[in-house]
């Protein structure tokens, strides 16, 4: 029953994130950047719920979002399904209860995640590689997305620990030594 | 005993200077004097202003409260036709509204009056900072079909890339998958104009040939080669032209017609 709780939620939060990503963030730009915050929303359920949650959820939400706005079904998906194999990665290796810890997982999947797209763009769009263009923005997103974590994250650990406390159960170490 | 005597001679004396001033003031001529009255009317005519609007008002009490009850009927008349305007002028507001975007739609159908065209408002941005498509909100309900060119009242926007029922996706001519077959319209030289990561109000000209004149200012519009956009839909200007060692390479910046950070409205051409 919990999970299912758990599970409306992340979808609201979902749908939340969707508006302020089409809506709000088009013109709360910085340098005429956009923040994106569906990769720290799949990096914290890939973080925070059990395996493969984070790697469904984000095949499941890049499947939308292509649908919604991207020019062909696919690419958001596979490199949000990364992001979440990614969280679970980053779970079993690193203490995600350090907030500098858990802004360095956010700066390097957003790098991943972008980096990732733009690649695999290039070879179904045959896109022209302008690498310092991509490096600029990418720069200043990671940066917005940075700034975006240490803003929510006691949101993200409030939240964080009672979605752990329902997939993971005893299972749960880290947070105690 | 000392003292009381002391001041009683003071007061004599004191009363004695206010009686001769008293006396000199009422004796001089009141134009010698006038300074002294205005100085003083300055001084008091507010304070007495003040004094007789209090005496007026507590002498109007009666009528003041006798009114009351008609004043509060008044009010609540008044607060009714208050809430009245207000509701008309926020029904204009939307009506200006309305007819903005109509005037919007009018001026771009007659702008391109020689194609069938259906208008589209836009619902819809790319979430992601590298790709630039758009959503419009209308669909293969509405007639539209893939490949068909949609524009703006200031020139070319891009073209449908896919349709839903009610929606159809817009890949802009910014977007850096995107390259558009395009003329000089002075020269009549061929280019190509494809989008770039960082900016949004301007193309990148390439393939220029090397025989070709370009110069900032040049019109840019389509030429209508590749069979998406008709011809002569106008894209924008040159504003800047990069030369290289190598004629081959060079290339100019296109200052776009359309400001893609507004966009609103868009026609889709549908023949």
């Amino acid at each position: 029953m919990k999970k299912i709780i758990i599970n409306i939620i992340l979808f609201i939060t979902f749908i939340i994130i969707y508006i302020l990503q089409s809506n709000l963030f088009t013109w709360f730009q910085i340098a005429g950047v956009m923040p994106n915050l569906f990769i720290i929303f799949i990096l914290f359920i890939g973080l925070y719920a059990s395996k493969f949650i984070g790697t469904i959820y984000g095949v499941v939400i890049g499947l939308l979002l292509d649908f919604f706005i991207s020019k062909k079904v696919g690419i958001t998906a596979i490199m949000l399904g990364i992001i979440g194999l990614i969280g679970v990665i980053f779970d079993k290796n690193f203490s995600k209860e350090n907030r500098i810890t858990l802004i360095v997982m956010v700066a390097i999947s957003t790098i991943i995640y972008e980096v990732g797209t733009y690649i695999l763009s290039y070879f179904i769009y045959n896109n022209d590689i302008q690498i310092l263009a991509f490096i600029q923005i990418l720069a200043i997103e990671c940066f917005y997305n940075i700034l975006l974590t240490i803003i929510l994250y006691p949101l993200m650990q409030i939240f964080g620990n009672k979605i752990e406390e329902e997939y993971k159960g005893d299972k749960i170490l880290t947070r105690y030594f | 005993m000392y003292s009381r005597k002391k001041y009683g001679i003071l007061g004599v004396v004191v009363t004695i200077i206010i009686l001769i001033l008293l006396f000199a003031l009422t004796n001089t001529q009141n134009s010698k004097l006038s300074y002294i009255e205005n100085l003083a009317n300055k001084i008091v005519m507010p304070i007495q202003n003040g004094l007789v609007y209090l005496k007026n008002k507590v002498n109007g009490k009666s009528s003041f409260f006798e009114n009351v009850s008609n004043l509060k009927n008044e009010n609540q008349q008044l607060i009714e036709r208050n809430t009245e305007l207000e509701k008309q002028l926020r029904e204009l507001e939307v009506m200006k509204a309305e007819n903005e975007t109509l005037k919007q739609y009018l001026d771009i159908t007659q702008k391109y009056s020689d194609y069938a065209t259906i208008p589209a408002d836009v619902i819809n941005r790319d979430i992601s900072n590298y790709s630039k498509t758009i959503v419009i909100n209308r669909g293969a309900n509405d007639g539209i079909k893939e490949n068909m060119t949609v524009i703006a009242a200031e020139g070319l926007v891009g073209y449908v890339i896919s349709v839903t029922s009610t929606t159809a996706k817009v890949q802009t001519i910014i977007d850096t998958s995107s390259a558009t077959s395009c003329l000089l319209s002075t020269s009549r030289d061929s280019i190509v104009c494809k989008g770039t990561l960082n900016d949004q109000s301007h193309l990148k000209a390439m393939y220029i040939a090397t025989d070709a004149v370009v110069s900032q200012g040049d019109t840019i519009e389509t030429s209508g080669i590749g069979g998406i956009y008709p011809k002569g839909i106008l894209v924008g200007n040159v504003s800047k032209v990069e030369n290289t060692t190598d004629l081959s390479n060079r290339y100019a910046l296109v200052e776009l017609a359309v400001d893609f950070a507004r966009l609103e409205t868009v026609l889709v051409i549908t023949n």
